[in-house]
């Protein structure tokens, strides 16, 4: 099928199969490496991106559902060569060990953060619940979203 | 040791880890995310039956398919045999048992046939393709009858391997004794790193080289173990470590290593096969499932005098590492408590089950939940405080273990123990709990406390050396050539750190090379919690040498004695005459132009010591009886760490060991049907700890600087895992004043816990 569809801000046009996975769009056809596959079936959120700003699970969304949708990757935060407050505020919280959970993190923090730019812990918790960090015991991750709350302002 | 720790300026200080920002950007690259002109796809089709022989393969559909390469299986690839744990070259002690495709296939997801091929999808597709005629043999998944003789034909050297040892002095063990049997179970575990495995391999045939890519522990046994088996000269063999996305233990086994270079062999192009999940699961390796027996004899009034424990350890398919993963528990049975006398007698057996491997900890939590829950009914029956009884029994400062009687050097047991009790406020919680507990009938609350030592490095159970290359670039910088394999939990950084303190530099002004067995100096690969104590402490020698080595060189070029001569701030200076300074970017020219020569240390470290290293753990926890749900209230862990080099990634890892310990007590089972041989395969109905779940974890830090680690450093990665899980079973069981050690203790073992009680109650 022709896909059109958004990502990181730029109109993509591909040629792909239909059941195509989103995950392997975005890596394969896109070279969006930054999305990690830790399960393929929805349960480690490592694969995390935006969609119409909400985290979802790129590995459990095929092509067919994709045409004219806007996603956002890891890539896609960084805007004019400066990091998202929150990619920023997991560098300095040491919120980052063996990474691979880390872009998936992100995604689901950014899209709590759009949502609810100034949330509790246990909101944190909760929003994070879908991505399984296997190094740490989500300590420094959960601080590092209520910095970029803190301190991310307009830029979140 | 003894260094001033007040001036130390960037060990002790917390950093990011040295490739945090490329992770946060999604650029950090990964065996999965590499990419080569002509790259080809491996997928595999693993074992749906638990035990039989291959009769034929028809890859003939397969084989058609547009864009597949090829197809290899057990009849067009070699039948030389391997194992997954040879870390050496004539290593002793280890069964080569496995092909790259075993004809006998001994556990479900043994490798059957993989399928090389343009692109991924296509190789998937042409993997359903394949038509294998299986002959099914009997299998079975319990270690009991394997014992009886089940399964006697499936290796030819034997499918159990027994090793038993004493320890210390029987006719010192007082007489009458209090006599106390415990029976534990463990199942089997995931380590669940979020990275699947994943290789990359090339063969570069008109060259003779291949190159293999892969996140691993030990570039140099991945290389020993490939050249030997495909029959290749050492030099021809190049391995480089990738970014690893995480490893506990699981990536120490070489399973995708001999696959990619299989295909690559047949090839000649460039492969890359990578795991899905289920696969990870079912083909590498798991945490192997126990039964353990513990006797203790303890005096009346609380000194305990001997230990006897029987394990039996389910090795799964292939008997791997766990030969020395007994070997190894028996040797950390005397590193926590100080008695007189151990029998330590462990059973590896072979079953039809996922094969095992080493995680982190290598057998120490497994043995400190067996250990420490027999303690905690021994101060049930003896109406002792258990935090008490641990305080009259741990290891005091220079006590010698009996295993190999080294010194245990400056453990801080008893502190760690004192720190735990005042901040953790284990008397007023007994306190309060007990009154909670009377006052409720549904939730029931307890808390309990572990003490788990562990060790540094090999010493003495195997060779423990490294060798490290320090330079200078020609502006000043260090380049820092050592096997290290980091595995994402900051090696690296802490190496940088160490060196730039040592060397007076900015941390970014120090590069470390990763592994690659083509440059590296040689080194056994980093397991055993050596990284920091043996390697980081060989990395800051060799600094030493390469700040002696410039002032020789500027001796030289200066005419002067090179005792005149010191290193202050990252700048060679005269001791008299504060006018000749050089900064060290200034002084490597001088050497480059007048002596042309480069400014490089080399140096061989081989680690004499093993200090006692202890986590003490103490759970405060409130069980539901209705639901059989357990709920973490509290959580402290406090490690005698030496020196943290890099603190906030220590507490981190503490934190990550104690949700995944916590995962191990609770929730985590990798659960095998005995009637299928099929193990839980998915993280759908494997349960790691979310951050809803996750506990609070407090931790505490005693640092003494007292050892022979890099600026007094001990292990923390795997000592923060060990005491974990028994502090929780403890909590539990002192929750529900009850007394079983089957781990997890899921709702499904307390609710049924719970019904028998109330079955009792009624008759």
């Amino acid at each position: 099928m022709r896909l059109e569809f958004i990502v990181n801000d730029k109109k993509r046009v591909l040629e792909v199969a239909a059941d195509k996975r989103l995950i392997d769009i975005l890596r394969e056809d896109l070279g969006l490496m930054g999305t990690k596959e830790g399960c393929g079936e929805g349960e480690c959120g490592a694969c995390t991106i935006l969609l119409d700003g909400k985290a979802v699970h790129s590995c459990l969304l095929v092509a067919a559902q994709m045409p004219g949708r806007q996603v956002t990757t890891i890539e896609g935060l960084e805007k004019n060569g400066r990091l998202d407050p929150l990619q920023s505020a997991f560098v300095e919280e040491v919120a980052i060990q063996c990474g691979y959970c880390t872009p998936g993190m992100i995604l689901s923090a950014k899209a709590l953060l759009l949502e609810n730019p100034a949330p509790t812990e246990t909101e944190i918790r909760r929003a994070l619940a879908g991505n399984i960090c296997r190094c740490s015991g989500y300590t420094q991750i959960i601080r590092a979203v209520e910095r970029a709350a803190r301190e991310g302002g307009a830029d979140i | 040791m003894e260094f001033n720790m007040k001036n130390l300026k960037i060990v002790g200080v917390s950093h990011p880890i040295h490739d945090a920002e490329a992770k946060v950007r999604g650029n950090a690259i990964y065996t999965g995310d590499m990419q080569f002109a002509g790259m080809q796809y491996a997928a595999m089709l693993l074992s749906p039956k638990p035990h039989a022989l291959i009769k034929s393969i028809d890859a003939s559909e397969a084989l058609a398919l547009d864009g597949v390469e090829t197809v290899l299986h057990c009849f067009n690839t070699t039948e030389r045999t391997f194992s997954r744990f040879q870390k050496l070259s004539r290593q002793p002690g280890i069964m080569n048992q496995e092909r790259v495709f075993n004809r006998e296939l001994r556990q479900i997801g043994d490798r059957v046939a993989c399928v090389v091929a343009e692109t991924p999808e296509i190789a998937r597709q042409a993997v359903r393709l394949i038509k294998v005629e299986y002959e099914e043999l009997s299998f079975t998944t319990d270690v009991h009858e394997v014992l009886k003789g089940a399964l006697a034909g499936m290796h030819p050297e034997g499918v159990s391997f027994e090793f038993e040892r004493e320890m210390g002095d029987k006719s010192l063990v007082a007489q009458d004794c209090v006599e106390t049997v415990t029976h534990s179970i463990m199942d089997r575990v995931s380590h669940a790193a979020m990275e699947p495995h994943a290789c990359v391999a090339y063969y570069n045939k008109s060259m003779d080289e291949l190159t293999i890519w892969s996140p691993n522990q030990g570039v140099f046994g991945v290389r020993t173990m490939i050249a030997d088996l495909f029959e290749m000269q050492y030099h021809k063999v190049r391995v480089i470590k990738t970014t690893m996305g995480g490893s506990f233990g699981a990536k120490q086994d070489w399973i995708l290593e001999p696959v990619a270079a299989c295909a690559t062999l047949a090839t000649g192009k460039p492969v890359k096969v990578v795991y899905s999940r289920e696969q990870v699961m079912l083909n590498t390796s798991c945490r192997a499932p126990y039964i353990a027996d513990v006797k203790s004899k303890f005096t009346r009034d609380g000194l305990l005098q001997s230990l006897d424990i029987d394990v039996i350890l389910d090795a799964g398919a292939y008997l791997g590492n766990t030969m020395a993963y007994i070997k190894y528990q028996s040797t950390l049975v005397p590193r926590t408590y100080q008695y007189p006398y151990a029998r330590y007698r462990g059973q590896a057996v072979c079953t039809n089950g996922t094969t095992s491997g080493g995680l982190r900890g290598w057998s120490s939590g497994e043995l400190c939940l067996f250990v420490e829950h027999n303690l905690n009914i021994v101060a049930r029956r003896l109406d002792i405080d258990p935090l008490e009884l641990r305080l009259k029994n741990v290891h005091m400062p220079w006590n010698k273990e009996m295993a190999n009687n080294i010194s245990l050097e400056e453990i801080r047991a008893k502190e760690c123990l004192e720190l735990g009790r005042e901040k953790f406020a284990w008397d007023e919680k007994k306190q309060s709990d007990a009154d909670f507990n009377l006052k409720n009938k549904r939730y029931q609350r307890g808390v309990g406390v572990s003490c788990g030592g562990h060790l540094n490095g090999y010493f003495p159970i195997n060779f423990d050396f490294t060798g490290v290359e320090i330079r200078f670039t020609e502006s000043g910088s260090a380049i820092v050539n050592v096997a290290v394999h980091d595995h994402g939990c900051g090696t690296v950084q802490a190496f940088k750190m160490i060196a730039a303190e040592t060397l007076g530099l900015p941390v970014d002004m120090v590069w470390v090379a990763e592994g690659d067995s083509a440059y590296n100096p040689f080194d056994t690969g980093c397991y055993a919690s050596r990284s920091i104590y043996v390697i980081g402490r060989a990395v800051k020698d060799c600094c030493h040498k390469l700040q002696e080595q410039l002032l020789q060189d500027m001796a030289c070029v200066l005419s002067m004695p090179v005792e005149d001569l010191e290193i202050v701030d990252a700048q060679v200076r005269a001791k008299n005459d504060p006018s000749t300074c050089f900064s060290y970017t200034d002084a490597v020219h001088k050497i480059l132009f007048t002596l042309q020569k480069e400014v490089s240390a080399k140096h061989q470290y081989k680690n004499t010591t093993n200090c006692g290293v202890m986590g003490t753990h103490f759970a405060h926890v409130e069980v539901d009886t209705w639901t059989g749900m357990t709920k973490i209230l509290d959580y402290l862990a406090v490690h005698d760490i030496g020196k943290a080099i890099n603190p906030e990634i220590c507490r981190a890892q503490v934190q990550g060991a104690v949700v995944m310990g916590s995962g191990i007590a609770l929730t985590e089972t990798m659960h095998t049907n005995p009637k299928t041989g099929k193990s839980v395969s998915s993280l759908k109905d494997y349960h790691v700890m979310n951050a809803w779940e996750a506990p609070q974890v407090q931790v505490l830090f005693i640092e003494d600087g007292l050892t022979e680690g890099p600026y007094g450093a001990k292990s923390i990665g795997e000592a923060s895992l060990v005491p974990v899980t028994a502090a929780i079973v403890g909590a539990v069981n002192e929750a529900l004043q009850s007394d079983f050690c089957e781990c997890p203790l899921n709702p499904d073992k307390i609710v049924a816990l719970m019904q028998e009680r109330m079955k009792k109650e009624c008759v």
